[in-house]
């Protein structure tokens, strides 16, 4: 990889995301997933092999809650992002906080699909249905269909800057929507959920919390490599894009091929 | 400051609809429909007790009149290029959004007036006046929160070309608290005979709802018209 290169990379990989040094090589995206993998596949043997199984009710199939909670955790963490990208979006108009919302939003949708189908094979092992109207299994399908709406609002709006704003706005008021549904759900008749992790504690034996919050950071890692494997995506496409743009606009060859170079030059010069 | 602004534009949108009358003639005729067609959906056989499911009728019945209302309250603006004469006045766009909320609640209001003493005439065994007071409560509380979320995003689905296709899509999931928290409250009222006390939790929740996104409009609007 050339200084070049890695300049280019850095430059892609998104808004305040400037890593240096030692730690540069330990975020890279392909180290990202490399750790990722290495903490799940150990999460996974943890817990089939280390982690105890649990005596009180749910014996055997309590082991998906490994994988299930660090999915529904990243899934909000992901949402958070796209909050906050929206916020820094409507402040400082830059389209980089557009496209790090709009990523985190679809991978955000990814994982709360992964939340309910976990949910839903937990469901059938503990309490012998697919689907139970259970508070957060109800918050999080009603979370999946929001967040599916930003992507019809986005693909419905044809100005760049407008869909940037009103995606931006959407990501704000369904992040705060999301726990109010929560709270609403609670309304309901009363659910079947366990609460794992309560005011007063973890409520965990110590080997099974090692082996969840080695699964957590896994997932949230997982989550982050994602992240900016999508980010670097996004911003080679706009790149492409902008090209394009360029090429249409000047037909004649050797212009367009001055313009080409002079959009690289800018490109890199983004502080 | 922003007040007389705030009633001129009020006023635009009250005198339009006076004189023409279809949102609130064509929102009052679905929901009258709608009533008919859960009767004959729940209630094959006819004679049986629908009380129960009160609650649920009206929310369903007025969720989906208040999504044909609030379609409308931004698609005649864009229409008649009125929205380039309110962006063009002296005033804050928060009063734009405000005044066109207030007339929005104003007109859900309307409808829940003349929908519900319907329902109650349907579908409930005994009648609803006993409940009137903390029903009007829930009711009002309620449709402040359709009228912040529904001008807002209304606002933002007028700037789209799906325009009536978004705002269902983007209303619905938004007010799903709203309408849990609302039919649990009226179905306790109307079915289980609870009082005030009862439902202090959910009144509590619905205010709170509708202060938290009166300050996400607030803090938002400026910029959703901001071209």
């Amino acid at each position: 990889m050339t200084a070049d290169d890695r300049s280019r990379e850095a430059s892609l990989s998104g808004p305040g995301d400037r890593p240096r040094g030692a730690w540069r090589r330990l975020v890279s995206p392909a180290a990202l997933f490399a750790e990722a993998g290495a903490l799940l596949v150990a999460g996974f043997l943890l817990a089939f092999w280390y982690a105890p199984t649990d005596t009180s009710t749910m014996g055997f199939s309590q082991k998906i809650f490994y994988f299930h909670a660090p999915i529904a955790e990243s899934a909000l963490v992901a949402y958070a992002v796209a909050f906050v990208a929206g916020v820094l979006y409507l402040r400082r108009q830059d389209e980089r906080y557009d496209r790090l919302g709009a990523a985190a939003v679809r991978l955000g949708l990814l994982f709360s699909v992964m939340v309910m189908g976990s949910g839903m094979i937990w469901g059938k092992a503990a309490w012998g249905v697919w689907w139970a109207w259970e508070p957060r299994l109800t918050t999080f399908l009603i979370a999946c269909v929001l967040y599916a709406a930003y992507f019809v609002l986005r693909w419905s709006t044809d100005e760049e800057s407008r869909r940037a704003t009103y995606s931006a706005v959407f990501a704000i008021i369904a992040f705060v929507d999301v726990p109010i549904t929560f709270f609403a759900t609670r309304f309901l008749p009363a659910g079947l959920h366990p609460a794992v992790i309560t005011g007063s504690g973890s409520g965990m034996a110590a080997p099974m919390l090692f082996t969840f919050l080695v699964c957590m950071a896994g997932m949230t890692l997982l989550l982050v490599a994602l992240l900016r494997l999508e980010l670097a995506h996004a911003a080679l496409k706009a790149e492409v894009e902008e090209l394009k743009e360029l090429l249409d606009r000047e037909p004649e060859p050797e212009m367009a091929a001055a313009a080409v170079a002079s959009s690289h030059e800018t490109e890199r010069g983004i502080p | 400051m922003g007040r007389r602004q705030f009633l001129a534009m009020l006023r635009k949108d009250l005198l339009i609809e006076l004189r023409t009358r279809e949102m609130l003639l064509s929102m009052f005729l679905f929901a009258v429909l709608a009533l008919v067609v859960f009767h004959y959906a729940f209630d094959p056989k006819g004679g049986s007790d629908l009380t129960p499911l009160a609650g649920g009728i009206l929310w369903v019945v007025f969720l989906f009149a208040a999504l044909l209302g609030l379609n409308r309250s931004f698609a005649r603006e864009k229409d008649e290029g009125c929205l380039d004469g309110l962006l063009l006045c002296p005033a804050d766009r928060i009063v734009v959004f405000l005044a066109k909320a207030a007339a929005n609640f104003i007109f859900l209001a309307a409808i829940q007036i003349l929908v519900v003493p319907v329902l109650a005439l349907f579908f409930v065994h005994g009648g609803i006046a006993s409940h009137s007071g903390p029903l009007a409560l829930v009711v009002f509380l309620a449709d402040v929160g359709f009228a912040v979320l529904g001008t807002l995003l209304a606002t933002m689905a007028a700037g789209t070309h799906a325009r009536d296709l978004l705002l269902p899509v983007a209303f619905l999931p938004l007010v799903a608290p709203l309408l849990i928290a609302a039919t649990s409250a009226t179905t306790d009222l109307v079915s289980g005979g609870a009082g005030i006390g009862d439902l202090a939790g959910r009144l509590v929740f619905l205010a709170a709802y509708d202060a938290v996104f009166l300050v996400a409009a607030y803090g938002t609007y400026d910029y959703l018209l901001s071209e």
